[in-house]
Parts: C-alpha cells; sequence; structure tokens
C-alpha cells in the first residue's frame, strides 16, 4: 500500500547505509585487482599514492563503478578524485542526481 | 623570413603529422599495443556507453559500412568489441564495446586529455581562454571546409587520405 505521507525523506542513515554500500563494492573490486586484504583497504587512502594505482587500474575501478550504478563518470571529474573516499563521494553524488 | 600563410600552412601540416605520430607511438607503446591508431578510432566512434548501429559508426568514421565491417569483424576477434542482433528488429546489428573495448577506448581519450593538458599548461588563464578560442574557429573553418565538398567525390577522397594516413602511421607500427 502507497504511504500516504508521500515518499520518505532520506535520512542520514540512509544516506550513510548507501554510502557503506559503494565503498563495500569498491573494497571488493580492489582487493581483487590489486590482490590486497580488503582490512588494508580504509577510506582516506590515495588512489595513486598509497594503492599505486595506474591509470589502467583506475579506470577498471571506474568502468565497473560505472555498471554497477548505471552511471557515467567522465573524465573530467575522474581529475579531482584522490582518495577512495572522493570515489565514494562521487558515485554517491551521481547515484542521487538520477533521481 | 616565411610570410603568415607560410608559417600557418607548415605548422597546420606539422601538426595533423606529428599528433597522428604521438598517438601511433604512444599506442604501440602501451597496454594496446595489439591495436592499430585506426582500430582504436573505431572504438572511440562506438564509444564506452550505449550500442552504435554499422551505419551510426561508419557515418562518423566516414568509411562505408563494408570498410567497417571489416574493421569490425577483427576487433570482434580481438575481443574489443560485442557485435549483436537488435532484440526488436533482427535486421538491425549493434556494436558496442567490451570491457577491454571501454577499457582501450578511455585510455586513449586520456591520451587527448593529457595532450591538451601539456598545450596549455605553459599558459595563463586569459592566454588559454584567446588560445582555445582560436583553435575553435580553426576547427570551425576546416570544417566548414569540408562541408564545401560535402557529396562531391573530393570529399571521399579527403577522408579516404585522412584515413589511409592513420591506417600507415598503424602499420610502421606493427612493422617495427
Amino acid at each position: 500500500m502507497d504511504d500516504p505521507s508521500g515518499p520518505r525523506e532520506r535520512t542520514n542513515d540512509d544516506i550513510i547505509r548507501k554510502k557503506d554500500r559503494i565503498f563495500d563494492d569498491i573494497v571488493r573490486e580492489l582487493s581483487q585487482a590489486l590482490n590486497i586484504s580488503p582490512t588494508d583497504i580504509s577510506m582516506d587512502l590515495s588512489l595513486r599514492s598509497d594503492l599505486v594505482m595506474d591509470s589502467l587500474q583506475l579506470y577498471e575501478l571506474v568502468i565497473d563503478m560505472e555498471e554497477a550504478y548505471d552511471i557515467r563518470l567522465p573524465d573530467e571529474m575522474l581529475d579531482d578524485i584522490d582518495t577512495i573516499e572522493d570515489v565514494v563521494e562521487l558515485v554517491y553524488r551521481l547515484t542521487e542526481q538520477d533521481k | 623570413m616565411h610570410s603568415d600563410v607560410e608559417e600557418m600552412s607548415e605548422s597546420l601540416v606539422r601538426i595533423f603529422e606529428n599528433v597522428l605520430l604521438t598517438e601511433g607511438k604512444s599506442l604501440s607503446q602501451g597496454y594496446f599495443s595489439d591495436l592499430s591508431l585506426a582500430e582504436m578510432h573505431t572504438l572511440t566512434a562506438i564509444g564506452p556507453y550505449e550500442a552504435k548501429t554499422m551505419s551510426q559508426t561508419a557515418q562518423k568514421l566516414g568509411i562505408t559500412t563494408g570498410t567497417l565491417t571489416v574493421s569490425i569483424d577483427r576487433l570482434v576477434r580481438k575481443g574489443y568489441v560485442d557485435r549483436r542482433r537488435d532484440d526488436r528488429d533482427k535486421r538491425i546489428v549493434r556494436i558496442s564495446l567490451t570491457r577491454n573495448g571501454k577499457l582501450a577506448c578511455r585510455m586513449h581519450s586520456k591520451f587527448h586529455r593529457v595532450l591538451a593538458k601539456r598545450i596549455l599548461e605553459s599558459y595563463g588563464d586569459d592566454d588559454r581562454r584567446t588560445l582555445v578560442g582560436l583553435v575553435k574557429e580553426i576547427d570551425v573553418k576546416i570544417e566548414g571546409l569540408l562541408l564545401r565538398y560535402e557529396g562531391n567525390e573530393e570529399k571521399s577522397t579527403i577522408r579516404r587520405t585522412a584515413r589511409e594516413i592513420v591506417d600507415e602511421t598503424g602499420n610502421n607500427k606493427t612493422d617495427k
């Protein structure tokens, strides 16, 4: 049955849960691609300087995120990405934009 | 001393040749060295997102669908392109990039961006804007010249010449 109060407002918990899910997906991708333990991957790690990812590995992650969340991550946006948290925020923002 | 016209003419030709050569060399030394520059441009014309028809892609590349079919056959074999019939209209063939194709396409776009960044980085904001504006004007003028040949045999000759140079660059790479 429809909720008479209309669409439910997104709470902080919803936002955190969704970002956690994005983070988990990224951790899974990176631990497989870079052959590192998921427990070694945290939000504050820099993709280039800490994880030493090259452009190809970065695009592998980008393509997988685009497919998983049905979004587009153009190169202009990738210029500003440094940490895993930046990726989480960007993916979250783009998935919310489509709503 | 060279006149402005001569200098401009020489620079245009050199830029065209050197961009192609740089692209070719960067490709041959990169992750996707099994692709020729012409093949990479075919991937770029298909693009990393929605599937395209053969005629859309051929038109974008300025080649016939027959020529494109040969190129697509090769790219399917190499694992860069996926080709399938449209679910609703079986007469239509749709082509899209595989994961590897998307990677190659995006890496090549990155090359173009790096090239542009290198050129722009030595200029201040005002000069950058002026330069970008002038280059855009050149682009429009050349596109206009090309459109004058629309429908003429000369247009296809120009396209063919450009394509031959691209192919040649790709072949030189494999000769090494």
